[in-house]
């Protein structure tokens, strides 16, 4: 297809927009409610053209590009058009700083009193020189508002997290409402009211969390003003620099770019254009990492415990103290405890230095017990995220994918929205809920009696449940099935139950399996080292087996167990009552480069985008400089020629799967004890820090140690939010603060446990709440 | 939360789960109720497989559906151009101040609730109030204020 524009002879292969095709042609046309992700809206009107033969003005954004069509956009009278609209627009937006007479030289000298506030704009605007209108005004000459202002006067809203909204800078270009809706189909953002009315946000004054935003952060990223502004990232100004790697918060292993300014990491946003990409992203992904990079509380230097306490030392004096420690520790008397986020060349740094300075196997990492080691069995083999996409049907089994694995829910809900049935278990309602089929909400202690049901279906084909005849239909017929089991799974009593039976539904259907992780890099530490169960190296701890323990990010004790030495090598501290010999501070990712094994099979390389943190090491450069002080050049050559991507993929090493105690968990509710708790293990850790416990705003999401249920069962019980409740079981009694969430299922109260141990005795089981009487 | 869900189940399902349904659900909600209450627009949202967000954005952009919850009488002062100039504006501005209401909302003992119009097509009697469908005619702040004795 050929068409003219400004007396270019252009050629088009399919068809595109008059704006598309000018675009890929470099052909310039202002525009601010467009976008690539996004169908045509011509709501901002500034791509105006003019068609021979055409009415008007039609906008570029929403007219198809014709053969032989005659395009001009660019003369004078669309010039002055556009002048008008861009007049229109700043007349509601705070526009002092786009056309201040010293503007020139307040952006060399900065020559202007800061004195002007937000209100006003000036440089206080959280987006400037980033910001998409600033730009078109510059190209554009302005230099006086031809139209009285107005100043809405809304309040700025500060009290969700993550991200502060000041709707005064909104131009109601409406990108954010629909890359919600179109892209991440979670629709929290709507247009609300009509004309000078209009503003945007949930339904009613709802919060964000409870419309069930997800804070993937696409409407921040699309948003071309300063209307949203991320709170980390509000006053870096423009990034220096984007550098590619992997976000190491789960085993998606998301690809990612590194925001950085001034030799800091400062945010991170998905791959693509910074303002065009909406991204796959979850709130860890988005919004976690820098905040995780940034904690205040890191370790900034070695610090040893001399007989009169912790004293700060350098790192040559800290390696001799390490070497004193070391050199009096025989073979097989170190345990090694790692998280499961570390590159795979740190791990294999890890391996070569236990085998050849510590002399030990004992290796292991606090998230291996045997849930986790039944899960992986099956995770290992999980399906890639296109399988998803492509299903013929989908089976959920307790995702609960708020704030995790976005590729995944998104993935689900666009296949859905293709018209891909999808079928949810669990008790949680998550961004995917409202394109379920059918929901299941199963009986508390008979998880898997859905399970029985579909497998009894499918082998006579009878059931008296139309949605279970319907499911068992599509997963037959349909093929290409996946089931996806989330890993809130492996906090349940019979959790390896389920999995067995998963296991045979998947292999009965031919349907993958598709089982993401909240682990970093936990395939790569398979691949490279024979772990140990923590059960079984904890035992031994116990028996007093150990001289040393050595912490390698990882920390699963509160208080400081009877051993001679302990060597805490991390970049947050350690809790309290450990009380390591010597703490090592080390650097985290983006500060050192490595591979992550991303879920898709192939490894993933990345290079540091920043300097690491103060006086901190990377994990390997430790390993090495207490190598080269013990003198042990075999393992110092080795490790230093593990650079990035040097090791070759191997299978994951999993112990065998030994049998579990049962614990029965009892099935009928009990008139004393009505409510069903479901109590999960807070999986969202970065080395040994609790996300939610080491980012407020992410607590604030995911509350743990607090007791979350329905607005109509607080309602029954007068209790409202915030309130402490006494949660009362036939042993245990325990005071909890309650937080009211709508997505909670009626009956039902969730726990999110951030210590690590489960606080009852088996999961789920039925519980009174109790009001504490002041 | 119950109540609003009973007295809804047959009507939902007298609509098929579209979208095209939102605007009649809603007309029937506030039919029924008076209003659309938070709890409407959820079990709406619920049956559609929408978003509270989405059946709230359709809502509010119509003038005709309100969601505060109406009083027991319902006053409407005209501030169309014939009233207006005949002093309309004062009338709001009483009602407002001596019931302790605002426009579009309802007085603490739920006996009134305050709307503002643009024109009852009665403007040779201006200014004009309605009060549940009974024009008053030429009001002023005096008669105003007798001519609620008459509804509790």
């Amino acid at each position: 297809m050929n068409l003219t524009i400004n007396n270019r002879t252009i050629q088009i292969e399919k068809a595109v927009t008059v704006l598309e095709a000018a675009e890929k042609n470099d052909i310039y046309i202002p525009k601010m409610c467009a976008h690539p992700e996004l169908t045509p809206y011509g709501g901002c009107r500034l791509c105006i053209v003019e068609i021979d033969g055409r009415r008007g003005y039609p906008t570029a954004c929403t007219t198809m590009a014709e053969e032989g069509m005659t395009v001009r956009t660019d003369t004078k009278i669309l010039r002055e058009m556009r002048e008008n609209l861009l007049q229109l627009i700043l007349s509601e937006h705070p526009s002092a700083c786009l056309l201040c007479e010293d503007i020139d030289g307040c952006k060399e000298f900065q020559s202007t009193i800061r004195k002007v506030g937000i209100t006003t704009g000036c440089r206080w605007c959280p987006k400037d020189r980033d910001c998409e209108l600033q730009k078109i005004v510059e190209s554009f000459n302005i230099h006086q508002l031809t139209l009285p202002g107005l100043y809405r006067d809304l309040p700025i809203e500060k009290y969700d997290p993550f991200f502060d909204r000041d709707y005064n800078l909104c131009i109601y270009c409406g990108r954010c409402v629909r890359i919600c809706s179109e892209y991440r189909k979670s629709s929290v953002l709507a247009l609300k009211q009509r004309g000078k009315q209009t503003t945007i946000g949930p339904a009613f004054t709802d919060n964000h969390t409870d419309a069930g935003c997800e804070y993937c952060g696409a409407c921040v990223s699309v948003c071309p003003t300063g209307a949203m502004s991320e709170k980390s990232r509000k006053w870096w100004g423009v990034p220096e620099s984007y550098v590619q790697s992997v976000c190491p918060l789960c085993s998606l292993n998301c690809e990612i770019q590194v925001l950085t300014a001034k030799n800091k990491i400062v945010g991170t946003l998905p791959p693509g254009l910074p303002h065009e990409s909406a991204g796959d992203l979850c709130v860890k992904g988005r919004f976690c990492l820098s905040e995780l990079v940034n904690r205040t509380e890191r370790i900034l230097e070695p610090i040893y415990l001399f007989p009169e306490g912790n004293g700060i030392v350098v790192w040559d004096q800290a390696i001799d103290k390490a070497e004193l420690i070391l050199s009096n520790i025989q073979t097989e008397r170190t345990a090694v405890f790692l998280s499961p986020d570390l590159s795979t060349e740190e791990y294999e740094a890890v391996r070569l230095f236990s085998e050849k300075v510590l002399k030990t196997s004992e290796i292991t990492s606090s998230c291996f017990d045997s849930n986790l080691i039944a899960f992986s069995r099956m995770a290992m083999k999980s399906a890639s995220i296109e399988t998803v996409k492509d299903a013929g049907v989908i089976l959920s089994f307790f995702l609960n994918g708020n704030y995790n694995y976005g590729p995944l829910t998104l993935a689900i809900k666009t296949a859905s929205d293709n018209g891909v049935p999808y079928y949810q278990t669990g008790w949680i309602k998550d961004t995917t809920s409202r394109f379920a089929r059918h929901r299941f909400v199963p009986v508390p202690g008979e998880e898997v009696s859905i399970l029985d049901e579909i497998l009894k279906c499918l082998k006579d084909g009878k059931t008296n449940k139309p949605e279970i005849l319907e499911l068992s239909d599509y997963l037959i017929k349909a093929g290409k099935g996946i089931i996806v089991a989330g890993p809130e799974m492996m906090s349940l009593s019979n959790c390896q139950l389920l999995l067995e039976k998963i296991e045979t539904l998947a292999i009965i259907t031919k349907s993958q399996i598709f089982m993401p992780l909240p682990y970093g890099n936990l395939k790569g530490m398979l691949s490279v080292i024979q772990l140990k169960p923590f059960e079984d190296v904890l035992n031994k701890v116990e028996k007093g087996k150990f001289d040393l323990l050595y912490f390698i990010g990882d920390a699963p004790f509160s208080s400081r167990p009877e051993v001679k030495y302990i060597l805490y090598q991390n970049s947050f501290p350690a809790p309290e009552g450990l009380n390591p010999d010597l703490v090592l501070p080390a650097a985290l990712w983006g500060e050192t480069g490595g591979t992550w094994a991303g879920s898709n099979g192939h490894s993933q390389p990345v290079v540091a985008a920043a300097l690491p943190h103060n006086y901190a090491l990377s994990h390997q450069e430790i390993l090495i400089k207490l190598a080269e002080k013990m003198q042990n050049k075999e393992f110092v050559t080795d490790a230093k020629n593990l650079i990035s991507g040097s090791l070759k993929a191997k299978k994951p090493m999993l112990p065998a799967l030994k049998e579990v105690q049962k614990i029965t968990v009892p099935s009928k509710p009990d008139p004393d004890f009505p409510y069903v708790l479901v109590e999960e293990i807070s999986p969202h850790r970065y080395h040994n820090l609790n996300l939610s416990k080491g980012i407020s705003g992410f607590g604030e999401l995911v509350r743990t140690d607090q007791l979350m249920m329905n607005p109509s069962d607080a309602r029954k019980l007068k209790i409202k939010d915030g309130d402490s409740v006494e949660v009362v079981n036939k042993k245990i009694i325990k005071t909890l603060p309650v937080t009211i969430r709508k997505n909670i299922t009626e009956g039902f109260i969730h726990l999110n446990t951030s210590n690590g141990m489960r606080g009852f005795d088996c999961n789920p089981c039925y519980v009174d709440i109790r009001r504490v009487h002041v | 939360m119950k109540k609003a869900e009973t007295s809804f189940s047959e009507l939902l399902q007298s609509f098929p789960p579209e979208e095209g349904s939102i605007i009649p659900l809603l007309q029937n909600a506030q039919a029924r109720l008076g209003y659309i209450p938070e709890e409407a627009v959820e079990v709406i949202a619920d049956y559609l497989k929408l978003t509270e967000s989405q059946i709230f954005g359709v809502a509010s952009f119509y003038s005709q559906f309100r969601f505060t919850e109406p009083g027991r009488h319902s006053i409407s002062v005209c501030l169309g151009t014939a009233c207006h100039v005949n002093g309309g504006a004062t009338l709001l501005e009483t009602t407002e101040r001596e019931l302790n209401v605002k426009p579009g909302e309802c007085t603490a003992d739920k006996r009134f609730d305050l709307n503002r119009v643009a024109c009852l097509g009665c403007c040779a009697l201006a200014p004009v109030v309605k009060i549940d469908g009974e024009i008053h005619s030429k009001v002023n702040v005096i008669n105003l204020k007798e001519m609620w004795n008459h509804y509790d």
